[in-house]
Formats: C-alpha cells, structure tokens, sequence
C-alpha cells in the first residue's frame, strides 16, 4: 500500500459522520422543523405546560425575577380558582443569565418538546430579537413582556404585553409643559435600542412640538461608568432642563454626579430608574420622573387587585415586570380556554381572539391590542426622597 | 474647561489606583490577575453590606476595603495561582493558565454579589460620610476629588520608591528580572509573592470604595470594565513601571475626556483605544517598558 494514500474508508467515515451530524442538528433545529406541540382535538389535557425563558442572572436579573414572581402568581390564581376546570398550567422556568443565545437555544428546547404549548420570552430587547424569528419560524406561540425593539412582534405567533416605550413616552410633555422650560439637554445611553429611539427621536420632537429648543445632547455607551465629562457637556449651556436616559447602575451615578455639578431641577428619565434602582443616590435621586406602564398606586380595580395580590404573596410591592408578565399569563389561560385545547396553532387563534377585544388586567381596564401588541397608556412617576410617588396618568394628559 | 479637566485627573487617578495593583502583581511576580476586577467590586460590596448594619465612617469603610481586598487577593493566589505555578514546568506555560484562572474565579465573587443584589446597584448612602461640593471661582470640587487625587499620588510615588530604594523592593524586582536566580540569591519568592499580592489586593478594595462614593453606585459587573481599561493602561505605560502606569492611566483619561468633549460619548473606546495602539506601534514595549537584553 502506498504510505502517502488515505484508505478508501476514511474519507468515506468523515463525510457518513459529518452528515450524520448534520442530519442530527436539522431534527434539532426549531428553524421550521421540530416538535409540533400537543395535538388538537378532545378539550386541554389535565397539565399545560408552558416555559418562561427569563434571565434569572446577569445584569437584568431583577426584571427576570421579577417578571416570574408575575407569571407564578398569575398561574397560581388560575389553578386555585379552577378557571381551566380540572386543567392545570405548570410552567418550567429556564434562566437567559441575560445571554442571546442562550435565549434562543433555550427556546429552541421548548419547540422541540412536544409537551409545551407556549412560551413566554425574554424580557431584554437583544434576547427577544433573537427568539422572536425561532419562535415564529416553528409556530410556537410566544408571549413576550417589555423587550421594546422592533423586531420582536414579527408574525402571528408573536405577541407584547408592553407597547414600546416611544410610544407612551409622550406623556411626559405634561410635565415638561408644567416645568416652563425653555431649553433642554439630553444625556442618553446608546446601549440599548428603546433608551437611544427616545433620545435621539422622540424626546427631541416632543420638546420641538413644546417650543423647548435642545441645546446638548451627549449620548454614551454602556461600558460609560463615570459621567462627569457628560454631565460637564450637557450643563455647559446651563439648560432649564434636563433628561437622563441610561440603564442600571448608570442612573444613580448619574444623578448624583448631576446635583454634585450642581443641577437642581427636575430629571426626565425612564422606567429604567424604578423600582429601587436610584436608592444608593439617596436624596440626589429624588426629582427624576418617568412615564411607565404600571405602578402599585394605580387606583383602577383590577390593578389594585393584582398589587393586593402581589404583596400577599411576596410581601413587597411589584415591579412593572411582575405586572406586565401577570397579564402575560392570564392572556395565555384566557387563550387556552377560549381554544379549549393547548395545540400550539389553536392557542395562537384564540390569542388572535382575545386581542381582538378589550383587554383587563393588571395593567389596566379596557385596553386594546394594535397588531398583536397591548397598548398600555401609562403613567407619570416621581422619584421623592422616601420612595416613589404617582404624578398623573395617561389619561389627564390634554390631546 | 477647567472643571473638564478636574474630572479627566480624578477620573486617571481612579484607573491609577485600579492598576497599580495589578501592575506590581505583574510586573514583580509575573501574575497578570484577571480577577483583580472582582476583588475590587467585592471590597466594595462587603462594604455595602456591613453599611446595612452600621453606618461606618470613611475611614472605616476604606480599612474594611482593604482588608477584603487583601485577604481574597491572597485567597486567590493560594488557592490558584500557586497551585499553578507548583505544578507547570516553566512560567512562561502557567502565564497563560493564571490569566485563564483568573478570569474563572473572577466568576464567583460576581455571582455571589449579583445573587444578593439582583444584579441591582449598590452603593454607600448609609455611610456617616457623604462627600461635599466647594465652588471655588467657576470650579465644583468635591473633598473626595481631592482625596482621591492625593491618594493616588501618594500611593503611586511611596510605591515607586518602595520598589526603588529598599531592599525588599530591590528584592521584589529581582523576581520580576529572573525568579530562579532570585530565589539562588535568598530571596523567598513564596512570602514576596503572598505580600505583594496582599498589597494589590490592598489596593484594589481602596480603589473600590473611593470609587464607590465618587460614582454614587456600582454593579457587580463594575469591576469587569475596569479591568480591560487598567490592562491598557498598564501596556501603555510599560509592564513593571510604576511611572509608566501612571502615564498610561492619566494618558486614558484625558483620551476619553477629550474625545467626549469634541467627538460624542459613543466614540470614547474607539478613539482611547486607537490612540493607545498607535503609540504601542511606535514603541511596543510601551511608553517606559525596558528593552529585554539577551547575551549574544
């Protein structure tokens, strides 16, 4: 045998395990193959399983968590009040740890359990961008929470409980007509999609439409941790205003460095700063407002019921997410009994049904869906030096 | 223009502070500790959490800093790093496992403190001090500024002439020179390690809470951005070189502050960074890096 000549069987085995491989990873795939959920026909089985692929660690864990303290007392109240007769919702909770692709891989393992009748998505824009395709693609119903970028509702498997935040960021111009402003500047973060649409667009038109001339405005990446040089560029001018777009930690550095640079005003800000996330600015914190989709003080019935509900359980009162994942859930029950079964492509009729008609729920009474995403007016909150206080809602907004 | 220059010094002093303990851990026993970024947001973090039982002073937050920063330094190579070394044939091959190991145990103080916290913001409101703004002409200056100015020129210039002029400094860069002749010489690399790591981590969990009530709040991600910047500063400046690091980390600042001021935020990385490369071209061993000598 020539020693430089591979057998005939090598190459041969390579390309017969290559294509094993391949063949192996295409059954796998979610990508318009794979599992086709519970069947159709004889009413919901006695266990509906759902997963929820939420980051439980990482840099959002508290909106993951926070989200399934919102789908577990939701489906709580579901199986207690026997609302599926004997039916039943488990629901499999997978951590994101924040990470798109594990996001998406993760989705891809409910597609391809036939057991699961639905999904409920990433709360972070990047993750939900990276499901939304899979989960369409494979007909998997998927509802998602927060996630406010395009490219999440896609197609007629994907669905939001919160509208983008340009939409009911608009609400602000009450208070910034209120403030007497006459010039603004905008510090506002690149690193996420919904905070850079809000400053580079939206907060520039509403100031445009309140007469309110922009004289600054410094965006900053996410890596930004000191904004001392930011916040010197966006007082150079010495606005009567100012807004403060940024995620995490960046919020409270940001208002403390402010009042140090000596600002003294009214903060415009985002949902982004709630729920204890400008605590260690203590009192420098206090004087940022922001408009978001729900907020304990909310006095509308079914909202106060949920937040009674919510501090029974947990003995704190909810985030927005915790909010906006219980309507989640309940819009997926709501579903399976109108489908009467937990078939994938029956769930996404009746989903199409029932947002089709008026919507109550945590975040409010007799919403609408617009193309498959609930539309939440909103409220007004201030952050005070004890806490958080309801300025106004959507609705005392003039036209 | 004076008040952006106040924050560009203060703000190099801060990444002085940060790599200075990294640069000495490096340069003199050859440890390029990945996990310095953990140690450091973890000093800050045991110090957030003694706060929620009694609101320490400054003075005592930083003792606690440095103590949590030294010990967990010292842990780490214990339990790490000098494992490695014991057990790779030369250190030219345990190098790149140090960094390798560092960086996963970087991953457990992060997790602990990101499974405490949420991954939510933490920071010293409940501390007895809470810096205070002068207005001196047009210029805000807070006491912390200053004492963060001053403490990282202290620091930076007794270590310098620690490494320079004593003879356990002499004795330190003797290891960084050539470790197996050092230790032919007397020299017991095993407790000059173990110190120097103590003093880096020392100087990390100062760093940390300086840091802390400078920024108002930190994530247990903090450390990591921090890492890649002390890391630039420190091959800017030159591995082993105390000057150098300083250069390096005041070279940053004023990078950033600049191209913030003329360009926008978003630009600040790449510019800083292209910047830093540029002068590495010209001179890779760094701005006051030493030639290596070899006999011919």
């Amino acid at each position: 045998m020539n020693a430089n000549k591979l057998p005939w069987w090598r190459p041969v085995s390579v390309v017969a395990v290559v294509g094993a491989l391949l063949a192996a990873s295409a059954c796998g795939s979610g990508e318009g193959g794979g599992a086709a959920g519970p069947e159709s026909g004889d009413g919901l089985p006695p266990v509906v399983r759902v997963v929820s692929t939420n980051p439980v660690t990482g840099p959002a864990a508290q909106n993951g968590i926070a989200a399934n303290e919102g789908h577990h007392l939701a489906i709580k109240e579901i199986n207690e009040s026997g609302f599926l007769g004997d039916t039943t919702i488990e629901m499999e909770e997978v951590d994101t740890a924040g990470d798109s692709q594990t996001a998406a891989s993760e989705l891809t393992k409910a597609i391809t359990d036939d057991s699961v009748s639905a999904v409920f998505g990433a709360v972070q824009s990047e993750s939900a961008v990276a499901q939304a395709p899979i989960a369409q693609n494979s007909k998997m119903p998927i509802i998602f929470t927060q996630a406010g970028s395009d490219g999440v509702v896609i197609g007629e498997y994907t669905f939001r409980l919160t509208p983008t935040m340009n939409v009911y960021y608009p609400i602000l111009s009450k208070f910034m007509k209120e403030q007497g402003w006459k010039t603004m500047g905008i510090l506002y973060t690149a690193a996420t999609p919904s905070l850079e649409m809000i400053g580079e667009e939206t907060l520039p038109a509403m100031a445009e439409e309140l007469g309110i001339e922009v004289v600054s405005s410094v965006a900053t990446q996410g890596s930004t941790q000191d904004f001392t040089a930011p916040i010197s560029q966006l007082l150079k001018d010495d606005p009567d205003g100012v807004a403060v777009l940024l995620i995490g930690a960046a919020n409270p550095t940001a208002m403390t460095q402010l009042r140090q640079a000596g600002y003294e005003g009214a903060v415009l800000g985002s949902a982004a700063a709630a729920s204890g996330v400008l605590d260690p600015a203590g009192e420098d914190g206090a004087g940022m407002v922001w408009p978001v989709g729900y907020h304990p003080s909310m006095e509308y019935e079914a909202s106060q019921k949920f937040t009674e509900a919510f501090r029974e359980e947990y003995g704190e009162d909810p985030m927005f997410n915790s909010a906006d994942s219980y309507d989640a859930a309940w819009f997926f029950a709501r579903a399976l009994k109108r489908a009467n079964s937990a078939n994938r492509e029956d769930i996404q009729k009746a989903l199409d049904e029932i947002a089709a008609e008026p919507w109550t729920g945590a975040l409010g009474e007799n919403l609408t869906f617009t193309d498959r995403i609930l539309d939440v007016p909103g409220v007004v909150v201030e952050k005070t030096a004890d806490g958080e206080k309801l300025l106004y809602y959507a609705s005392d907004v003039e036209e | 223009m004076l008040q952006d220059l106040l924050g560009a010094v203060t703000l190099g002093s801060i990444y002085l502070m940060f790599a200075l303990g990294m640069s000495l851990a490096w340069g003199s026993i050859g440890i390029l500790n990945f996990a310095h970024g953990s140690i450091f947001m973890f000093a800050a973090f045991v110090g957030y959490l003694v706060l929620a039982q009694s609101p320490l002073s400054l003075i005592a937050l930083v003792a606690l800093g440095v103590t949590v920063g030294a010990l967990l330094s010292v842990l780490v190579h214990v339990v790490a790093f000098e494992q490695i070394t014991r057990w790779t044939k030369d250190h030219r091959t345990a190098e790149m496992q140090i960094l390798i190991g560092g960086i996963g145990i970087a991953g457990i103080p992060l997790a602990l403190a990101q499974y405490e916290t949420r991954s939510n913001p933490f920071g010293f409101t409940q501390s007895s001090f809470q810096p205070t703004v002068h207005v001196v002409g047009d210029l805000r200056v807070s006491d912390l500024q200053v004492l963060i100015v001053v403490a990282a020129a202290v620091l930076t210039t007794a270590i310098a002439l620690w490494l320079r002029h004593s003879r356990q400094g002499l004795a330190l860069r003797s290891i960084g020179v050539d470790a197996e002749v050092a230790s032919m010489m007397g020299v017991n690399r095993r407790r000059f390690a173990i110190v120097t790591m103590a003093v880096a981590g020392g100087l990390a969990g100062l760093a940390a809470v300086l840091y802390t009530f400078y920024v108002g709040a930190l994530t247990p991600e903090s450390g990591e951005t921090l890492i890649i910047k002390a890391f630039a500063c420190i091959i800017l400046g030159g591995v082993g070189s105390m000057a150098g690091v300083a250069v390096g980390a005041f070279a940053l600042a004023f990078a950033e502050t600049l191209v913030l001021t003329n360009f926008g935020g978003l630009w600040v990385d790449a510019i800083s960074f292209s910047l830093i490369f540029a002068v590495l071209l010209l001179r890779p061993a760094g701005l006051f890096g030493k030639k290596a000598v070899r006999r011919t």
